[in-house]
């Protein structure tokens, strides 16, 4: 009887931090999905941002003794800066498909801003804290930690930033649009292009804004974005490329599942059965939980 | 060049395949001279860092051409070609370390098992078209990398596996110097072109090509499209595997990052990439100018103390490539001087 009440507990931890986790694997992959949602690009670079992001609190907490979490607009916006370069550089020539050229070029992107970061800050693994670090939530017999409970709220509160900004607002619609059926969106007096370049800016800000909330319990490392990516993709894929709530729930249930499998079974192989999900995904439902048509 | 380009355009059918026979001796004429050079390389008074570049050259050559049969005649973007070099390597190293099964066979079961995996991850994702096969190819040799470095007492886990070392022997297929490599490599790269000739030739070869270029026109025109994705990706998978035991002999080790990781993924495909997709020749001229590089960047990087450049410039190659030359070299800058013997 002990046994039993003793795994539903440790289940139900599991299931809990696993949603603070996945909270956060949502709001960095919400920027992948905006991008294919919008110009069917698939960013495999959408990790080297985060990671981007990520130095940036590393820089503001080592360097200027600022807490990571004040610098959160300023990260926005300056991997915004930094993915409208990119797409005005790279993918302004792919948008449309999603081709095997295209997937090349972002790859090309992530080598090149990996090894820019591993020249400029060296290969060693960084951290950073923020106020909240170390500090713990007591809840019945259940510990969460406090920097996850304040990353989950940053990242609740920016995916719904993010969804009413796409529908509430003109420019939103127009992204919309343009998502919907890019030449009809002309038609109608969208400035397409404009539209494009603001939501990768977009796309890339999520992904800055998303690394500082990170670094805060994560440390990072210049390959960091290789590792981050397939939770990722898997999380975008399960919720629906280019679903901004679903890609959200779906990075929620990875962070469940991660965290079910490390403490149950083997943290090693934590993430074995998201690929396995993903594999069974991709077979079966490739639209995710609310994705758009298949491209 | 281009006005020669528009003057061959311009000819009657008669004339221009008369000078595709021309350009196709000269390009055969123009490999044997490769052939025969690299063949004589250990005669000749240069020292093992060559010998062992140019090795490095051909087994990437031939890791590259394999790939080259699914992305660029099939058009199937993997991501996950680690996948086969991997279960390749280990499988040989595993089963020679364990059980003393010469590589000669072990190489065998690797490429039946990397089949068997070919086939799950093709039935499974090649109903989809592009980005998904893309990404699950991805996943899988993720997933790879993981459980590779979980079964510790198999595979060696993160530090990875090293062959046992015997010296000069031909029953473990191992050499002290890296001549007898030189001509099994060479021999891996002709064989390789030739097939790769043979299959862009033969009707196989067309139907692959038929469905990279428009699917539902292929499937119009009575292509079996899946069986003939699949056969593809089979074949691929097989060409992988075979050349990965020459790797593993060669390198005398492999770790979970250089067989499954994204970055050997990376240099699996650049060969091809940058030399021209869908080509015989592509991945021969790509893979020498991609590994002329990166020992260029090697040795500058240790000069001024930074690691790592090569990677660098695989990613600087891989957007220029894909953003000014999408054909390759012999696809853009070299079409006239090889045409026909490109193909």
């Amino acid at each position: 009887m002990d046994g039993v009440e003793a795994a539903l507990l440790l289940s139900l931890q599991a299931i809990f931090s696993g949603i603070l986790v996945g909270g956060v694997y949502g709001v960095l992959s919400i920027g992948l999905s905006l991008a294919f949602g919008v110009m069917r690009i698939v960013n495999f670079a959408h990790g080297e941002l985060v990671m981007y992001g990520m130095y940036a609190g590393v820089i503001a907490s080592k360097s200027f003794g600022i807490d990571p979490l004040f610098i959160l607009p300023l990260s926005f916006l300056v991997m915004a800066l930094i993915g409208s370069f990119q797409y005005q550089i790279v993918f302004r020539h792919f948008v449309g498909h999603a081709t095997l050229q295209q997937l090349l070029a972002a790859i090309g992107c992530a080598l090149v801003l990996q090894m820019i970061a591993q020249i400029i800050f060296g290969a060693d693994t960084r951290t950073a804290g923020s106020m909240f670090s170390g500090k713990y939530v007591v809840f019945g017999s259940f510990f969460l930690s406090m920097p996850q409970i304040v990353a989950f709220v940053i990242a609740v509160v920016a995916t719904i930033l993010v969804e009413v900004l796409l529908r509430a607002t003109t420019w939103g619609k127009s992204v919309r649009a343009v998502a919907d059926d890019m030449e009809t969106a002309e038609l109608v007096g969208v400035n397409a292009p404009y539209i494009n370049v603001g939501a990768f800016a977009l796309s890339a800000g999520l992904a800055g804004l998303a690394g500082t909330v990170l670094v805060t319990y994560f440390p990072t490392y210049p390959s960091v974005g290789f590792s981050l990516m397939p939770i990722i993709i898997i999380a975008t894929t399960i919720g629906g490329l280019g679903s901004i709530g679903g890609t959200f729930l779906g990075g929620i249930c990875c962070g469940i599942i991660q965290q079910v499998t490390a403490m149950l079974w083997n943290s090693a192989l934590q993430d074995v059965p998201l690929y396995v999900l993903l594999m069974l995904f991709i077979a079966f439902r490739p639209t995710g939980f609310f994705g758009l048509r298949s491209e | 060049m281009e006005a020669a380009v528009s003057d061959n355009a311009g000819r009657k059918v008669a004339s221009s395949s008369l000078s595709a026979e021309l350009a196709r001796r000269r390009a055969f004429i123009c490999g044997l001279i490769a052939f025969l050079l690299v063949a004589s390389l250990p005669l000749l008074p240069v020292n093992n860092y060559i010998l062992a570049a140019t090795v490095r050259a051909l087994i990437f050559i031939s890791l590259g051409q394999a790939w080259n049969v699914v992305a660029g005649i099939g058009g199937l973007l993997s991501l996950g070609h680690g996948v086969f070099l991997g279960l390749g390597c280990y499988t040989t190293g595993i089963l020679f370390n364990k059980y003393g099964i010469p590589p000669w066979f072990g190489i065998w079961v690797g490429v039946v098992l990397s089949l068997l995996v070919a086939l799950v991850m093709g039935a499974m994702t090649l109903r989809m078209r592009g980005v998904f096969f893309a990404l699950a190819t991805v996943a899988v040799s993720l997933a790879m990398v993981q459980i590779s470095r979980h079964f510790v007492d198999l595979t060696g886990g993160a530090d990875g596996l090293a062959l046992k070392f015997f010296g000069n022997s031909w029953w473990a297929a191992q050499s002290r110097t890296p001549a007898p490599f030189l001509y099994a490599s060479l021999i891996f790269v002709t064989a390789y072109y030739w097939i790769t000739r043979w299959i862009l030739n033969s009707r196989f070869g067309l139907e692959m090509q038929a469905v990279r270029d428009d699917e539902v026109a292929a499937a119009a025109a009575g292509v079996p499209v899946f069986r003939t994705k699949i056969l593809g990706l089979l074949v691929s998978a097989a060409m992988t595997a075979l050349a990965a035991g020459l790797y593993i002999q060669f390198y005398m080790a492999i770790d979970p990052e250089a067989a499954f990781g994204l970055s050997q993924a990376i240099q699996l495909q650049l060969p091809a990439l940058i030399g021209g997709l869908g080509t015989a020749w592509g991945p021969i001229i790509g893979g020498a100018i991609m590994i002329f590089l990166s020992e260029i960047t090697n040795w500058g990087g240790t000069k001024v103390g930074i690691s790592g450049i090569d990677i660098l410039v695989y990613g600087l190659m891989l957007l220029a490539v894909v953003l000014y030359a999408p054909k390759g070299i012999v696809g853009t800058v070299l079409r006239n001087a090889v045409k026909g013997g490109a193909r």
